[in-house]
């Protein structure tokens, strides 16, 4: 074993665990903010074990997508929206809870499958370094994976005339009965005019 | 991950130009080395040589920064640190190491320490990419100037971060305009990169100036992107928060934004990380648009009109310095050009940051784009066929 | 379609105009840096205050007639006279005045109204302390002699713009006795006595 291999392995091995443990994390911690910092974590150590697999274009296009820019957006909807609800017990509760774990073992049933059934063993011959991965990505998405990159553009472009409706607010009928004063964000819980006196009246701590 | 640990560009024609490294291993070879060790013993040097660059890079923009201000303003400046107060950002430095660190009572401490480190690191990660020559760079990634856009994208984490763990309203305001100042603007500032990619059919670096290269100052990429150059301009002020952009920090505003709450080290990480970022935007702006280390006179030719060979070593040294003093000084004037920018523009309000991100940068550098592929297709030889 | 077009080359036009703007301005800033910096170093360089320059207030107890002209012209009637009435003499005696420099707002009325030129302005100006009340100058503070930026050997005085000889903007390394553009009022003084005394001739 020389050096650039053991580099290799120690980093799989640092990468491998901090992905682990921040993806657990996000799970687990009850602050929502941590688990959104965490995920963004677990995106750089996906890039990392990319890099360690030579895939630096996918590399850096995880940090710039996932990193960069659904994370960023997950933090500012997190820090942007205060809605407080409180907590109401919903009825037959059990139905969604049994949905939601036979959801969640059939995905880990799938992805158990699939890693179980996968030739994970390269033929060391045939793994020769690709030197120009991005022209390699380009050929690969306009001939045999045209379909998917050509539907994920029409989910991206569906998903772009998505959010211009939703900025656009006249294109909704605003809700009746509702006054929406400036200044106010939609997500604010809107109180009755007595009701906003009365928190306003509350001695601040 | 070899390709990101660091060695100089080994290049494939041993005798155009200096191999550091080459050499250096030789030469430990010699002591009795094993050529593993050598290779190691290497490996950090050129990464702590990029630090310190740096580092002392980040010095001298402060410096300047304090001095031409002070010229646009009639004033003298720090003048008594050193001769003409060259020493003053040192100081400064000194200073912040030796300040009391604060971690308010109220704030989350583990994520107000982080915030910081997590803006600084990608940037000086992304020195990695730039060239000061053709093998005077620490590593020729085939992604480079990919690679920084998608660093540069992590550090509206940190800032996010700070914003948040500050437990400051100004704080918090500072954080989010910062977050999405640098969303909206990276999107204009990667097509403008796209263009160029475009005309050099190549990520890297290396090969982007190359193709610059040959004709002197008439080759460089400004006359063939007169448009992306302006675009990448602005949308690189508006990354690093310089004054035209700089309402995640308006102190008449926000106090100082997302830093308000810190101090000490924590404040020159933010303070070191924002003249890095200033430094190495100017430096990949001199890399895309001014030719990097081409001189304004194409050196090669240079050298055939006196009739020295290219392979000559007195001339290789020659060529490499002129190399590193070019980009170096092209990328000081960028800098001086953004801070006389600073003492001349007024700051911009929000609404009017994102309106000319998202309703004029953004159409304007995909029209770009478009003309770009449009005329590579018509004039192959002029934009890269 | 027309319209469109007209809207675009109007967008366009004024994104020029804005850029020549932005040009125009970083040339103004630009040329700033070629001028003199206008910097005074303070503690070690001083501007010498101008002739009609309103600083602290002197006072010459020996002078007072204790009248409180200066309690009465002042605006908020600050000065402190206190005085009693001697029967011996059947004149008022000082005993004390203080003037708070904390409130004053150096307006000179008292000065311009002393009947015996008791109260004058002097060129001092550097009245900062650490407690408010140390500004309450009493007679013996105000009848200190005044600090004079020319008589401080560890201060280099500078002239005023309007002190320094026709032409010379930079007020370091004047040659001694340089005189102001412009006359004195002195000299004005002798000019008009000599022009009197030749229509006396004449005459």
């Amino acid at each position: 074993m020389n050096i650039a291999e053991g580099v290799q392995i120690v980093s799989f091995g640092i990468l491998g665990t901090t992905m682990l443990a921040a993806a657990l994390g996000v799970v687990l911690l009850s602050n929502i903010v941590y688990s959104a910092f965490l995920l963004g974590g677990v995106f750089v150590s996906m890039a990392g074990i990319y890099l360690l697999l030579n895939a630096d274009f996918v590399a850096a296009a995880q940090i710039l997508i996932y990193v960069g820019a659904i994370n960023v957006l997950i933090l500012f909807a997190i820090m942007l929206v205060n809605k407080q609800e409180d907590f109401s017990a919903v009825p037959k509760r059990w139905i969604r809870n049994g949905a939601t774990a036979i959801v969640c073992f059939g995905l880990f049933a799938l992805l158990g499958t699939m890693v179980l059934i996968t030739p994970w063993s390269i033929a060391p011959a045939t793994a020769v370094a690709v030197q120009d991965t991005v022209v390699e990505i380009g050929k690969h998405f306009f001939s045999d994976y045209l379909l998917p990159f050509e539907l994920a553009s029409v989910l991206l472009l569906m998903a772009m005339v998505g959010a211009i409706i939703l900025a656009r607010r006249d294109f909704i009928p605003e809700q009746l009965g509702v006054q929406q004063t400036a200044l106010t964000l939609p997500e604010q819980p809107r109180e009755s005019s007595a009701g906003s006196i009365a928190s306003d009246e509350m001695p601040s701590s | 991950m070899y390709r990101i640990a660091s060695y100089l560009h080994l290049s494939a024609n041993m005798n155009s130009g200096i191999d550091l490294q080459g050499t250096f291993i030789e030469s430990l070879k010699d002591l009795g080395l094993s050529p593993g060790l050598a290779k190691l013993v290497w490996m950090p040097l050129p990464m702590l040589l990029m630090l310190i660059g740096a580092t002392v890079g980040v010095l001298v923009a402060v410096w300047l920064e304090r001095k031409i201000s002070a010229a646009a303003q009639q004033r003298i400046g720090p003048e008594y640190a050193g001769p003409l107060g060259v020493l003053q950002p040192v100081v400064d430095g000194i200073k912040l190491v030796f300040k009391e660190d604060i971690i308010p009572a109220k704030s989350d401490a583990w994520l107000f320490t982080l915030g910081p480190v997590l803006v600084v690191i990608p940037v000086f990660l992304s020195y990695l990419i730039v060239p000061f020559g053709q093998h005077l760079a620490i590593t020729d990634v085939n992604v480079g100037i990919f690679l920084w856009i998608a660093l540069s994208s992590i550090a509206p984490i940190g800032l996010l971060m700070s914003g948040y763990a500050s437990n400051n309203k100004y704080s918090l305001l500072g954080g989010l305009r910062a977050a999405a100042q640098s969303i909206s603007y990276e999107i204009p500032l990667a097509l403008a990169v796209l263009a160029i990619v475009m005309m050099s059919n190549s990520l890297s670096t290396i090969d982007i100036v190359e193709q610059q290269s040959g004709y002197g100052i008439l080759g460089w990429n400004i006359w063939r992107q007169p448009v992306g150059f302006v675009i990448f301009w602005i949308a690189a002020l508006a990354e690093c928060e310089r004054l035209p952009f700089d309402l995640p920090e308006a102190e008449e505003e926000l106090v100082a934004g997302y830093q308000t709450e810190y101090a000490g080290m924590k404040f020159a990480l933010f303070y070191l990380g924002s003249y890095v970022n200033l430094i190495l935007s100017a430096l990949v702006f001199s890399v895309l648009y001014l030719g990097g280390w081409e001189s304004p006179i194409p050196m090669d030719r240079l050298a055939g009109w006196i009739g020295v060979s290219e392979n000559t070593p007195w001339l290789q040294v020659i060529t490499a310095t002129i190399g590193i003093t070019m980009t170096l000084f092209k990328a000081y004037f960028l800098v001086f050009t953004a801070i006389l920018l600073r003492w001349t523009v007024p700051r911009v309000r929000i609404d009017q940051l994102l309106n000319l991100g998202w309703k004029f940068l953004l159409p304007v550098s995909l029209v770009n784009l478009l003309l770009t592929a449009a005329l590579k297709l018509t004039f192959p030889i002029a934009f890269g066929g | 379609m027309f319209k469109i077009l007209k809207q675009i080359s109007d967008y366009a036009k004024e994104s020029f105009q804005a850029a020549k703007y932005i040009g125009e301005g970083l040339s103004v800033t630009f040329d700033h840096m070629g001028r003199r910096p206008i910097t005074v170093q303070y503690p070690y360089e001083k501007l010498v205050p101008s002739e009609r320059f309103r600083g602290r207030i002197h006072y010459e107890f020996d002078k007072c007639i204790s009248c409180e002209v200066c309690v009465r012209v002042c605006p908020i009637n600050l000065p402190v006279v206190n005085w009693e009435f001697d029967k011996k003499s059947k004149k008022k005696k000082l005993n004390h005045y203080s003037i708070d420099f904390g409130v004053c707002i150096f307006c000179g009325n008292c000065v311009e109204y002393c009947p015996t030129n008791c109260l004058s302005m002097t060129e001092e100006y550097e009245l900062a302390t650490y407690d408010r009340h140390e500004l309450n100058y009493d007679n013996v503070a105000l009848g200190r002699l005044p600090y004079k930026v020319t008589q401080d050997p560890m201060v280099t005085p500078l002239r005023e713009l309007g002190y320094l000889p026709k032409g010379v903007m930079d007020p370091h390394d004047l040659p001694a006795g340089t005189q102001r553009a412009g006359k004195h009022p002195e000299d004005i003084v002798e000019e008009m006595k000599s022009k009197a005394s030749e229509e006396e001739k004449v005459n």
